[in-house]
């Protein structure tokens, strides 16, 4: 991009550069700017005395100018044809102007992008935050050429015949869209399927059916019981899951008196926590139990809050550590701490490298979205339990659509399509179903 | 029998926390200097910025806490330091007010004159002359700022100047809505760098004015900050990532490397000790630098835990606890 | 009331959000920059409420004489002071106009290495963890044992030494199993979070609520 402005650059400094040249003299006060602007200048060809009458250069033509497709109306396509004489062209500036607009407005020709001689001649114009396009306007184009011996040759104005609009659908999100309708629609079917009263059966997880076991223990010792609502923020699946957990971690609590600890990294988390542990004594009935410090916002310093939950676990020695959400290096170092002070653990993240830390440290560890199925588990409400029968079908298709793709690539090595893409029969189910290029 | 090695499976953990020390220390005074081999992972970021020039731009994020600054650091300050042999710009971000300041001592440990081979910084505002005469290119002004009677101090490795090579736009909250807004406009998220200066003046800014007109971002992080660059900056304008990231997260991210969304990827302080070795066979620095100096303690503590992991299990079978539920005692 | 205002401001976002994926026009671009615009700031008011509890929690501590009170002191004072050092004096109380001040002391000097400290016992933990808990209970613990090794020496230096067939099995591992795993499970973890987000927006998930939900 750098030979872009440079471009632009040399075009602006090329009168300026001249006429210092012919100004300066030695001794003149300006004689350091005017050196070092003569050797920036170094580059440019040096204006000869008796100057040769320059080579005739044609003008550059623009092609089409087309609106670009799926955007927000904020971009246009712009094709032109280069100018005949290659051999003399630096390269070519792309002008534009709202032809009856103000000066402010646009009215006046505007370079907006600079072409290398060489470069492609299709060019998309507004993604330059100093020459936006903006939807509704039409605007007229022309292309100038920029010579190699610096002059700059206009080319003839173009308007465009249409005004730029934003698209109402994405097309190339349709695929996207295809896959949402079909998971939505099982996830719905389910949720369906579940409260007309078919039973549905959930493998029981050890995890959360310690759950009851855990809270029990903490009661018979005396002791606190410390829940780590996960070090992420409210936007994500873990928290929100975390805090279901909590609610019912909190009803128990109240029920058999025992204190908690909920010390919060994100102050939103904290507010959210800290209410659903409020209802939960009320849903109880023993409001007047509920202590005002037991959910607490600590830091949002990742490793200040390891330390202070660390401190408290070896201070306090809570009998029951739940370690539930979104949780990075800091696992171990809460866990192995929790396992130092006794305290029995249970533990249950989606953050997948965490899982060997947890796994070896704490007593129950929930695994990926065994966490976010852990309020279909404990509530077993018809809705949610129909909404985890509805993601293991999801599951179902991508597992049948892998073993499409193992079973087509080894046909692909047997009919030679592993080496010629042509013939692949998995890459045309590819080219059916990819959707990574997709933002 | 059966006794002793249910005593040696309780040992008091402050025991192997004292052969953790001893290991991690002792390799400091006693150099092993193992060989390092580059994997395909870290070459390919060094490729890719191996073939950039004064033309092209890349983002280092400082996308790290202290926490993890023994990894991080030392891949931030390699790839910074071939930035800027190679003279490619390079724009400094980070996610955290912390990730700010660490930045600013990565970058002063490319600048510190008591190293050999360091760059000599020269601030936006020193050279303000040469700039009103008419700035054109990196290379005229690289001559005209030692035409000026700035000369090279002797051992240094090449000029870097403010607003040209390097621009450290410092810390915004909510970085994944920085990242996407960048996008559009990176002048318009930062309308000054870290030290105030406007940066609608600068000529990399000029040059390079939205992401889509970066050729790079490496992102150093210790936390999942380095999908944002992915989600908001790969997805949405093709900007090529590069992750620098702790060894634990490493193995995360090989499907994003697969994928190809993930131009390469440097895996804790193995990773960067490999960027090192290339950029020392490269011949962009005379020695290697901390990271390959941390591969002796890295060897020798991974030794220990692997002899640990054998020793419990030689205790754990020879004392028969394999055939129980559970040890006497928790500690 | 309590109830039905948020789940209805979630099913209506909600549904605006998926909508607006699929829309590229501008009124579409404009509805989601609002939201980028308005996050931060729900964001930083809801700091203020933080500083609030920590404040409120060390406070009563103090009052009530609890427990270790006076480290609540080493809480309250560098929470209110390092603002004050920071943007009031950030000079009188360094060397002058050009020296770094107190708040980059403390920075520098207290804040980066008790947090890189913080960070190091991860070598301590992990070796005590892996004596304790890495045991070859059956075959595939076995497995996951051997492959652990494999893995950490692959890792350093002194696998190059033993052989170099040994840093390939490494990468190997990484590369091509341990990727299989990473897809299969996030996959799970995928249409967990889908599922998950369809239950907030139809109102089936009321934990983010606080306790309005039940």
């Amino acid at each position: 991009m750098l030979k872009h402005l440079e471009l632009l650059l040399l075009v602006a400094a090329l009168p300026f550069g001249t006429a210092m040249a012919q100004t300066a003299s030695p001794g003149d006060p300006g004689e350091a700017a005017a050196a070092v602007t003569a050797d920036s200048l170094a580059a440019i060809p040096t204006v000869e005395p008796e100057v040769a009458a320059p080579p005739e250069v044609g003008p550059a033509t623009v092609l089409t100018i087309q609106d670009f497709p799926n955007d927000a109306g904020d971009h246009l396509i712009l094709s032109f044809c280069e100018s005949p004489n290659p051999e003399c062209v630096l390269g070519y500036l792309v002008m534009r102007r709202t032809p009856g607009a103000p000066d402010s407005l646009g009215g006046q020709w505007a370079a907006v992008e600079n072409v290398p001689a060489g470069d492609p001649t299709e060019i998309v114009d507004g993604y330059d935050p100093d020459f936006l396009v903006v939807p509704g306007t039409q605007y007229e184009y022309r292309v100038d050429v920029l010579t190699i011996d610096g002059r700059q040759i206009e080319g003839s104005a173009v308007a465009a015949d249409f005004t730029p609009r934003g698209e109402l659908f994405h097309t190339g999100k349709l695929k996207v869209l295809a896959g949402c309708i079909v998971f939505i629609g099982l996830i719905f079917y389910y949720f369906k399927k579940a409260q007309m009263g078919h039973e549905l059966y959930l493998r029981p997880i050890p995890g959360i059916d310690a759950i009851d076991e855990a809270i029990g223990r903490a009661t018979e010792m005396g002791k606190p019981i410390l829940y780590v609502p996960g070090l992420s923020s409210i936007e994500d699946v873990a928290t929100i899951a975390s805090l279901t957990i909590l609610s019912r971690v909190a009803r128990k609590v109240a029920e058999y008196q025992t204190p908690l600890r909920v010390p919060n990294r994100d102050p939103i988390v904290y507010t959210v926590a800290e209410e659903t542990v409020k209802q939960a004594y009320m849903e109880a009935g023993r409001p007047d139990s509920y202590e005002n410090n037991s959910v607490y916002f600590v830091t949002d310093s990742q490793f200040a809050y390891v330390a202070a939950v660390n401190g408290q676990m070896m201070r306090e020695k809570p009998a029951t550590n739940f370690y539930l959400g979104m949780f990075w290096a800091e696992s171990l170092l809460l866990a192995e701490t929790g396992s130092l002070s006794g305290a029995i653990q249970i533990a249950g993240t989606d953050a997948i490298t965490q899982l060997p830390f947890f796994i070896t440290t704490c007593d129950y560890t929930l695994i990926g979205e065994e966490l976010y199925a852990a309020s279909a588990y404990l509530g077993r409400e018809p809705k949610q339990v129909g909404a985890v029968k509805g993601q293991d079908a999801c599951k179902g298709i991508v597992m049948a659509f892998v073993t499409i793709g193992i079973v087509l690539s080894i046909v692909d090595i047997f009919t030679g399509g592993a080496a010629d893409p042509s013939k692949s029969l998995l890459l045309k189910l590819q080219g059916l179903v990819d959707v990574t290029s997709l933002e | 029998m059966t006794n002793r090695w249910e005593k040696m499976l309780n040992i008091d953990r402050r025991w192997l926390y004292l052969l953790i020390a001893i290991v991690v220390i002792v390799p400091f005074f006693i150099r092993m200097g193992l060989p390092v081999v580059p994997t395909q992972e870290v070459r390919s970021v060094y490729d890719l910025v191996d073939s950039l020039g004064p033309d092209d731009a890349i983002f280092i994020g400082w996308d790290f806490d202290p926490g993890t600054e023994a990894e991080n650091m030392p891949m931030g300050v390699a790839v910074l330091r071939h930035a800027f042999a190679r003279h490619v710009p390079v724009f400094i971000t980070a996610v955290s007010p912390l990730g700010q300041g660490l930045a600013e001592q990565g970058v002063a440990s490319v600048f510190d004159t008591r190293v050999p081979g360091n760059f000599v910084y020269v601030p936006w505002a020193e050279w303000e002359s040469v700039r009103e005469a008419g700035y054109v290119g990196r290379d005229s002004l690289e001559s005209a700022w030692e035409a000026a009677g700035n000369p090279l101090p002797e051992g240094a490795r090449g000029w870097v100047f403010e607003g040209v090579d390097y621009a450290h736009l410092g810390y915004l909250p909510y970085f994944s809505l920085v990242i996407l807004g960048m996008g559009t406009s990176i002048a318009n998220q930062y309308p000054t760098d870290a030290y105030g200066n406007n940066l609608h003046d600068m000529p990399m800014l000029q040059a390079h004015k939205n992401l889509r007109e970066v050729d790079l971002a490496v992102t150093l992080a210790g936390s999942s900050a380095c999908m944002w660059w992915i989600l908001y900056g790969t997805s949405r304008v093709g900007l090529p990532v590069a992750f620098g990231v702790t060894a634990v997260m490493a193995t995360d991210y090989f499907p994003y490397i697969q994928s190809g969304q993930v131009v390469g990827m440097m895996g804790g302080l193995r990773g960067a000790a490999e960027y090192e070795v290339l950029e020392t066979e490269g011949g962009y620095t005379e020695t290697t630098g901390k990271a390959y100096r941390g591969m002796d303690v890295q060897s020798l503590a991974h030794i220990l835990i692997i002899l640990l992991v054998i020793l419990g299990n030689i205790a754990y079978f020879a004392g028969g606890f394999h055939k129980k539920t559970a040890l006497k005692s928790r500690r | 009331m309590k109830r039905n205002v948020p789940l209805m401001i979630a099913l209506l976002g909600g549904l605006l959000m998926i909508i607006q994926y699929f829309i590229p026009h501008q009124a579409s671009q404009d509805v989601f920059n609002y939201y980028t615009e308005w996050a931060p700031l729900v964001g930083a008011f809801a700091l203020i409420l933080g500083v609030g509890s920590i404040t409120r929690v060390h406070v009563h501590k103090i009052r009530a004489r609890a427990p270790n009170w006076p480290y609540s002191y080493a809480v309250l004072l560098p929470l209110y002071l390092m603002p004050v050092f920071g943007l009031m004096l950030p000079v009188i109380m360094g060397g002058g106009t050009d020296g770094p001040g107190f708040f980059d002391f403390m920075y520098s000097r207290v804040q980066i290495p008790i947090q890189a400290t913080m960070f190091s016992m991860l070598a301590f933990y992990i070796a005590s963890a892996a004596f304790r808990a890495f045991r070859a209970k059956s075959a595939l613990a076995t497995v996951l044992l051997v492959t652990a090794i494999v893995v950490m020496l692959a890792q350093v230096p002194i696998g190059d030494l033993l052989g170099r067939w040994l840093p390939d099995t490494g990468l190997w591992i990484l590369r091509f199993p341990n990727l299989a795993a990473k897809r299969a499970i996030e996959l799970g973890v995928g249409f967990g979070m889908l599922a998950t987000c369809l239950k907030i927006i139809f109102g089936v998930e009321r934990g983010w609520l606080g306790g309005a939900g039940e």
